[in-house]
């Protein structure tokens, strides 16, 4: 469905010196420097799959989005979407996709809702009664009838990307672009574009590329994700996959009546934990203690430390996504 | 072509419901305009005082009250904001949105352009048409209005129109190279303001120049369909301009093509 091969884009970038001078220097003789924002990636998706492409900001998420789309020419690799190429013939391409980017909008700024949805059935050549059903259809899943004829500027924001995702699958597309879909959004709307992107792809198939900030968003819409950092492709797999990559590090909270507890324990000498293994931590009269559980069991662990020290409360953390991908993009990832 | 239109004409719907939404933006932008061209009717009408004549350079006094007025109804008409529109989309972004729908990116703009436009020209064009001839009318004692060159006016003013989107689309694409056009287009309107023939007649201009800037595609912008519209031009003069006009027009299309397959390549997307 979807084959992205050794992708790779770059910019020119203008560096500006700091100061007046450096202003001034600039604008007669700037200084330029290229910047590679997607280096040589490649994946694969297949029909009816949704996959989460996360990474944090600046990691080229939206560039790579840009070349599917057909928007940005790549500078070397290629990709194919439905055996088309995005960049060699645009107005066809684009016929078969649909593209939200969350903090743009494809709607008709100054005109009533409708008016744009109007203007969408005659670009995409919908006919009348195939726009009624698909009208009817996107109304009941992403609730549009209380303000289909407002006009656009007037909108919330969750109103505005109910309407936005509405507009980009007006025709029915085989492939879905999101880029940030639920950003800014509050729980209520973001739930119900979660559950529109769900029957949506479990109704007519449609393969859906999402981008997102929210890992709710990841974890009840799919089960595959790309993970990408600096431009490089750093995890491609099941989220559970990733769970039990990363997820092995656990984190016990202590309260202790010992000040210098860390002291006292030396975890690092009792069990020979090193590096990414292990992450101790004290403030004050509590600490934390992160570790590789498939090294040392938790139940080592707790039973060291109770032993050795006066502990008055104990939190045991879980092993959650969130967590794993703080600290993957906090760290980045040496060896993908 | 019937279903190319149908795309295309909510286009035309939309850029229509977008002035009327900023009908006070619209108004203030039309009286500053009207309020230049009286300047400029004055400083001419200085010229004629303090020159003693009825005459200048081949010009009646009333002939000169006619060229101001035409030549800006004519920059009305041709008028063409693709420069700035592209420069706008291009720096905040927003041709991206553009860009995912399965149409022509100058044949949108066209078309909304239009659609501001029939606002516009609904209003001004039958006052100020009848205004300059009932000026005419008393000044001289006969009515110098003609029909056919009225219509063959219309025609001219088609292609200028065209000469001028398609240059406004060719130099709106060096926003994909500059990033943004603000100061470039100030200069363009300066230059093409002069070289148009909108400030000065290219009549009154000396030899060498006159020469050169009659062949060049600005004199068909403004000069072409205003000496038209006087009757300045014999009948093969008439036909000729009109050629020069539409191959000019020709020209920037091609080059707005030949242009646009270049710039793609090297579009950046700012702002996310």
């Amino acid at each position: 469905m979807i084959y992205v091969e050794n992708l790779r884009k770059e910019f020119k970038k203008t560096i500006k010196e700091p100061g007046i001078k450096g202003s001034l220097k600039s604008f007669f003789k700037p200084k330029k420097e290229i910047i590679a924002a997607v280096k040589d990636i490649s994946f694969e998706v297949n029909e009816g799959e949704i996959l989460g492409f996360i990474g944090p900001n600046g990691a080229g998420k939206s560039t790579v989005i840009k070349m599917l789309t057909g928007i940005l020419s790549p500078t070397s690799g290629s990709c194919s979407i439905n055996g088309k190429n995005p960049q060699k013939d645009r107005k066809q391409y684009v016929k078969e996709i649909g593209v939200v980017f969350g903090q743009r909008t494809q709607l008709w700024w100054d005109l009533p809702l409708t008016e744009t949805y109007t203007v969408l059935k005659e670009i995409y050549e919908v006919d009348d009664s195939r726009f009624k059903k698909r009208m009817e259809f996107l109304n009941e899943v992403l609730e549009l009838d209380g303000f289909i004829k407002s006009p656009v500027r007037t909108l919330s924001l969750g109103q505005r990307m109910r309407a936005d995702i509405a507009a980009s699958l007006l025709h029915s597309p085989k492939v879905l672009f999101l880029d940030e879909p639920t950003i800014g959004l509050d729980v209520v709307v973001k739930d119900s574009i979660r559950k529109a992107i769900a029957k949506i792809n479990a109704e007519e198939n449609t393969t859906v590329i999402l981008t997102t900030h929210d890992l709710e968003d990841i974890e009840t819409l799919s089960k595959r994700i790309v993970m990408i950092d600096k431009g490089s492709k750093v995890f491609d797999g099941k989220i559970a996959d990733l769970k039990e990559k990363y997820g092995q590090m656990r984190e016990l909270a202590f309260v202790s009546s010992d000040e210098n507890a860390l002291d006292i324990l030396s975890y690092a000498e009792k069990f020979g934990l090193e590096g990414d293994d292990l992450f101790a931590e004290s403030d004050g009269a509590s600490f934390k203690v992160r570790f590789n559980s498939s090294i040392v069991p938790v139940s080592d662990m707790l039973s060291y430390t109770l032993s050795k020290i006066n502990v008055k409360d104990i939190n045991v953390k879980d092993a959650d996504i969130e967590e794993i991908i703080r600290r993957l993009y906090k760290e980045g990832v040496q060896n993908g | 072509m019937g279903k190319k239109l149908r795309i295309y004409l909510p286009f035309v719907n939309a850029g229509l419901q977008e002035v009327s939404t900023y009908r006070a933006n619209w108004i203030f932008y039309i009286l500053g305009d009207i309020m230049a061209c009286f300047v400029s009717f004055f400083v001419w009408e200085a010229v004629f005082i303090s020159t003693g004549g009825e005459t200048f350079m081949g010009f009646a006094r009333s002939d000169m009250v006619v060229y101001i007025f035409m030549s800006f109804l004519t920059g009305q008409i041709i008028g063409s904001g693709g420069t700035y529109d592209i420069g706008e989309e291009v720096k905040d972004g927003s041709i991206a949105m553009r860009m995912i729908k399965p149409i022509s990116y100058n044949s949108t703009f066209l078309f909304q352009e239009i659609g501001n436009k029939i606002m516009e020209i609904g209003i001004i064009f039958v006052p100020l048409v009848a205004g300059v001839e009932i000026y005419r009318f008393a000044v001289t004692g006969s009515l110098k209005f003609d029909i056919l060159r009225f219509l063959l006016y219309l025609v001219c003013c088609v292609f200028a129109y065209a000469i001028n989107f398609c240059f406004n689309i060719c130099f709106g694409f060096t926003a994909f190279i500059f990033k943004n056009l603000w100061g470039s287009n100030m200069l363009k309107n300066t230059i093409v303001g002069f070289l148009s023939g909108s400030i000065i007649p290219i009549a009154f201009l000396p030899g060498v120049l006159k020469d050169i800037l009659t062949y060049l595609p600005f004199s068909s912008l403004s000069y072409t369909p205003v000496m038209v519209y006087m009757g300045m031009y014999s009948g093969w003069e008439m036909l000729f301009f009109i050629g020069l006009q539409i191959f000019w027009a020709i020209i920037f299309w091609c080059l707005s093509k030949v242009i646009w397959k270049c710039v793609i390549k090297r579009l950046s997307i700012q702002g996310g």
